[in-house]
C-alpha cells in the first residue's frame, strides 16, 4: 500500500494545498490591491510550476529540452497576449 | 516495433515518445488559447452594463470546493500514473476512477454555480463581463467534461487489454491533460475569483 503513495507526490499535494491557503489570505484579510495581486501572481505561478515538474514529469526524458522550450514559448505568447491587450485596451487610457 | 525496457512503459517505443512530445506541443497551444480568454476577461471585467459585478456574484464556498476537488483529482491521477509504472493495474484503475469522480464533483458544483449566476440575473448576454466570464469558465468546464469521457474510455481499454505500451502511453497523455486543466483552474481561481472578490 505504502509504495502507491510516493513521498514526492504526497509532498507536492500538501504544498499545493498550502499555496491555495496562502492565496486565500487575499480574500480573508484586508490587503491592498497591489499586495493582493503580488500574492496571487506568486502563488499561481509556483503552483503551476509544481504541477509541471512534480506531477507532469516534464523533465524526465531526452525530449526535456523540447518540452520546456515549447512550454516557455506557450507561456511567453500568452503573457504577450495578455500584457499587450491590457496595454492597448486599459493602461493606455489611464 | 522496438521496445526499450529501460524506460517506463509509456515511453517504451519511439512512437510513444513522439506522442508525448506532440501532446506537450498541443498543451502549449492550449496555454495560448486560455491566454486570449484571460486577456479578454481583464479587458471586460469592469464592463458590467448595470448587471452584477464579480464581487456581487461570486461566492467563496463553491469556488473553494471546486478548487479542492480539482487539486485532489490532480493528485490522484498522479498516483494513478505512479501505480501504472509499478505495473499495479487495479490500483491504477482505482486512482483513475477516483480522479474521474472528483472531476464529476467539480462539474456538478460548477453547473450549480452557473445556475445560481443565471438566477441572480447574470446570463451570458447580460454584459461584457458575464459573457467573457461564462466563456472562460465554460471553456475550462468543457475541457473537464471531455476529459471525463476520455478518461473513462482509457479505463475501459486498460481493463480490457491490460497495461500495454499503447495503453500506458494513452493513460500518461491523459494525465498530462488532466494536470493541465488543474493548472488552468489555479489561474481562474486566482485571477477571476479571488481577484474579483478582493
Amino acid at each position: 500500500m505504502k509504495e502507491l503513495f510516493p513521498a514526492k507526490q504526497v509532498m507536492g499535494f500538501v504544498f499545493s494545498l498550502i499555496l491555495t491557503i496562502v492565496a486565500l489570505l487575499v480574500y480573508y484579510t484586508d490587503m491592498s490591491f497591489t499586495a493582493g495581486m503580488t500574492v496571487l501572481l506568486i502563488t499561481a505561478f509556483i503552483q503551476a510550476g509544481l504541477q509541471l515538474i512534480v506531477f507532469m514529469h516534464a523533465g524526465e526524458t531526452k525530449d526535456k529540452g523540447a518540452i520546456y522550450t515549447n512550454i516557455y514559448y506557450g507561456v511567453f505568447m500568452a503573457l504577450i497576449t495578455i500584457l499587450g491587450t491590457l496595454l492597448c485596451m486599459i493602461w493606455g487610457y489611464v | 516495433m522496438k521496445i526499450d525496457n529501460s524506460l517506463p512503459l509509456e515511453y517504451s517505443t519511439e512512437e510513444n515518445q513522439l506522442k508525448v512530445l506532440g501532446f506537450w506541443i498541443f498543451l502549449g497551444a492550449e496555454v495560448m488559447l486560455f491566454g486570449t480568454l484571460f486577456a479578454t476577461f481583464f479587458t471586460l471585467v469592469h464592463r458590467t452594463a448595470g448587471g452584477p459585478t464579480g464581487a456581487e456574484l461570486f461566492e467563496i464556498t463553491p469556488v473553494l470546493i471546486e478548487t479542492f476537488l480539482l487539486l485532489a483529482s490532480s493528485f490522484t491521477i498522479g498516483l494513478g500514473i505512479h501505480a501504472m509504472r509499478l505495473g499495479r493495474k487495479n490500483a491504477m484503475l482505482a486512482f483513475f476512477g477516483i480522479t474521474l469522480l472528483l472531476g464529476l464533483g467539480f462539474l456538478g458544483v460548477e453547473i450549480f454555480d452557473f445556475v445560481q449566476y443565471v438566477h441572480e440575473g447574470a446570463t451570458i448576454q447580460t454584459s461584457g463581463f458575464t459573457s467573457i466570464l461564462f466563456s472562460t469558465l465554460g471553456t475550462h468546464g468543457a475541457h473537464v467534461s471531455v476529459g471525463f469521457f476520455w478518461g473513462l474510455f482509457i479505463m475501459l481499454q486498460v481493463k480490457k487489454r491490460g497495461l500495454t505500451p499503447q495503453n500506458a502511453n494513452k493513460a500518461f497523455i491523459f494525465s498530462l491533460y488532466w494536470h493541465f486543466l488543474d493548472v488552468v483552474w489555479i489561474f481562474i481561481f486566482s485571477f477571476i475569483y479571488l481577484k474579483g472578490m478582493m
